[in-house]
């Protein structure tokens, strides 16, 4: 009888991919550097504009620049990730793995929220030290939990980059146009509110609106926001993020097949 | 030893199995509204390959080889026609097939380049499911055979070409496939390593798993393939043992004739000499040859230099028809 093949584990899959771009990072000062200088600008910058702007400026400028430092390090690096692949030529044997594509992708994606959250916290430490004194927090355990729940919330905007990327080459060009766009439509720097009326329900699609507005609501006593409140934002927040999951899980196999299809894996 | 995992003898089923597979290629020139252009990579291929045997698939740049290997490899979609391995569709069923078969493009691409061989064959026996416990000794041992062991741990950066290639092989085998799609193994290697590559592909097949190999390279089809296909623009244009080729262009013997030029009525004596069933003339800067192909033993050199007097000039020798001769004769009578 022939020997039956090992069976592929998506948790295996996923932390081997979380693994490779762990190394990869840390092999490459193209992405190493940047991702420790950016943070200290980004603070020092959000510091100095948030100065003064009432008794909680620095939560503001923590989250602000935190949130800066993070979108493109957790967000953008989720599709970047892929169009790497797509340039090391790694595209083509990994989808030819027998693990689906998508946990490969997952792993790409943890590893960006870990890098974020590490850029996150070099904000913190920032912004502490220009300070002299750590920001008053309500609730330091709530925000934590949902300074990581943010970052989820744009991990799940990332797998959608991600999908993009696989599906083809130019996927760039969608992130480049839009990544500010979507910074400052979501409410990373300014609450969502201070933009026109026009703007939020678009800002809405996204889930690190609601997730941002609810740690502004955690965070700083008296925020007014949407005006709906905390919950509500968490509840908008889980439910925009699992949509984008359930679509991104749907659309990972159709895009696979897409591209076996159209024959442009190998394209970089 | 790495050992690669033969299916059981008591199968029938082909390993390869195609039927009137078609693909066309459509880019569009321009942004948007450009005009597309479709290209047929493949134009109705029918291959069948047994298992456990190496099979040679030879063609010119643009034969549609890689095509034909990446619809084989679950890696492109066929436009039209059937593409079983191991019985099973490669189309519909992917993830039964992708564990059980291996795919070497090579090439400088295809790697995690800023990390070490070891760390990128532990992310595909990851990928692989290979098991916990044997992947590190599995990783040993494929890199042992594939000779990297001394520089499994160096970036893969700093690898040469050929080490690259080693690489690529190793992750090939790595899943102990049942089934091995080797694209072009050895293009663009100097032929030390060349010949190092040849020698590994030589001792998997030892270990009786099938192995497509493309190439284009006619000593390497005729070394490594006891059996193999041309193909050309697409299509399946001979398929047959390297001398049951040979007899197809007409003859295991060439007789080759150069001189300052041949009066035609020259070339017609040469054209009706006992077994030469075919004759074809090129000219070489001032020079011309004329190159006969000949399925009997009765036409000598010394007839060629009777029937060709008066050239103080001409040289005639006597050669094997090479796979080369052949490869040229049906990739020429298929492009005209």
């Amino acid at each position: 009888m022939a020997v039956e093949p090992a069976h592929a584990s998506r948790s295996r899959a996923t932390q081997a991919s979380l693994r490779i771009s762990l190394l990869m990072f840390m092999a490459d000062p193209q992405w190493l550097i940047p991702s420790m200088i950016a943070p200290v600008v980004f603070g020092l910058v959000a510091f100095e504009l948030f100065r003064g702007a009432g008794p909680y400026f620095l939560t503001y400028a923590i989250l602000g620049a935190g949130m800066m430092s993070m979108w493109g390090q957790t967000l953008y690096g989720s599709g970047w990730a892929i169009g790497q692949d797509r340039e090391f030529g790694t595209l083509e044997p990994t989808i030819q793995s027998p693990s689906p594509y998508v946990y490969v992708v997952l792993g790409r994606v943890l590893w960006n929220v870990v890098s974020g959250l590490f850029g996150g916290a070099i904000v913190y430490l920032v912004v502490v030290v220009a300070a002299g004194s750590p920001p008053a927090v309500p609730d330091p355990v709530g925000f934590v939990v949902l300074f990581v729940f943010v970052m989820f919330t744009l991990a799940s905007v990332g797998i959608l980059f991600s999908a993009a990327w696989v599906y083809t080459r130019y996927s760039g060009f969608i992130q480049n146009v839009g990544e500010f766009a979507f910074y400052v439509g979501t409410g990373c720097m300014f609450p969502v509110v201070l933009l026109p009326f026009w703007t939020n329900p678009i800002a809405l699609i996204f889930p690190p609106t609601w997730a941002l507005d609810a740690l502004r609501y955690l965070s700083i006593p008296g925020y007014v926001g949407f005006g709906w409140g905390f919950w509500p934002d968490i509840a908008g927040a889980v439910g925009t993020t699992l949509v984008y999951i359930l679509i991104a899980g749907t659309i990972f196999r159709r895009v696979e097949r897409h591209v076996l299809a159209k024959g442009n894996l190998s394209e970089f | 030893m790495a050992g690669l995992r033969p299916l059981s003898p008591m199968t029938n089923v082909p390993a390869i199995e195609t039927r009137g597979i078609t693909r066309v290629f459509e880019s569009r020139k321009g942004f948007l509204f450009g005009e597309v252009t479709r290209t047929e990579a493949l134009r109705g291929v029918d291959l069948s390959v047994e298992t456990g045997s190496i099979f040679g698939l030879l063609g010119p740049n643009g034969a549609g080889k890689t095509t034909l290997v990446k619809i084989l490899s679950t890696l492109l979609l066929p436009t039209s026609g059937t593409a079983l391995v191991l019985g099973h569709d490669v189309a519909k069923e992917t993830a039964w097939l992708r564990p059980r078969i291996g795919l070497v493009l090579g090439g400088e691409r295809g790697l995690y380049s800023r990390v070490s061989a070891r760390e990128n064959l532990r992310y595909f026996a990851d990928l692989y499911g290979i098991p916990t416990l044997e992947r590190e000794e599995r990783i040993r041992a494929v890199l042992e055979r594939v000779g990297l062991t001394e520089s499994a741990d160096r970036r893969v950066e700093e690898y040469s070409r050929g080490m690259k290639q080693k690489l690529h092989i190793a992750r090939g085998i790595l899943h102990r496939p049942q089934v091995l799609f080797l694209d072009e193994p050895t293009i663009g290697l100097d032929p030390k390593s060349a010949r190092e590559t040849r020698k590994l592909v030589r001792s998997l097949i030892s270990d009786g798993v099938t192995i497509l190999l493309t190439t284009h390279y006619m000593f390497e089809a005729e070394e490594l393939c006891p059996e193999l296909a041309i193909l050309s623009k697409g299509r399946i244009v001979a398929r047959d043992t390297v001398a049951g080729l040979r007899h197809l262009v007409g003859g295991d013997r060439t007789l080759e004739a150069e001189a300052y030029g041949f009066e035609d009525r020259e070339v017609e004596t040469l054209r009706r000499l006992p077994g030469v069933s075919k004759l074809v003339s090129e000219e070489y800067g001032p020079r011309t040859r004329l190159t006969m192909r000949l399925r009997t033993l009765e036409t000598t050199t010394d007839d060629v230099q009777a029937a060709l007097p008066g050239h103080s000039e001409l040289a005639v020798r006597e050669r094997r028809t090479s796979l080369e001769d052949v490869y040229l004769d049906l990739v020429e009578e298929e492009a005209a």
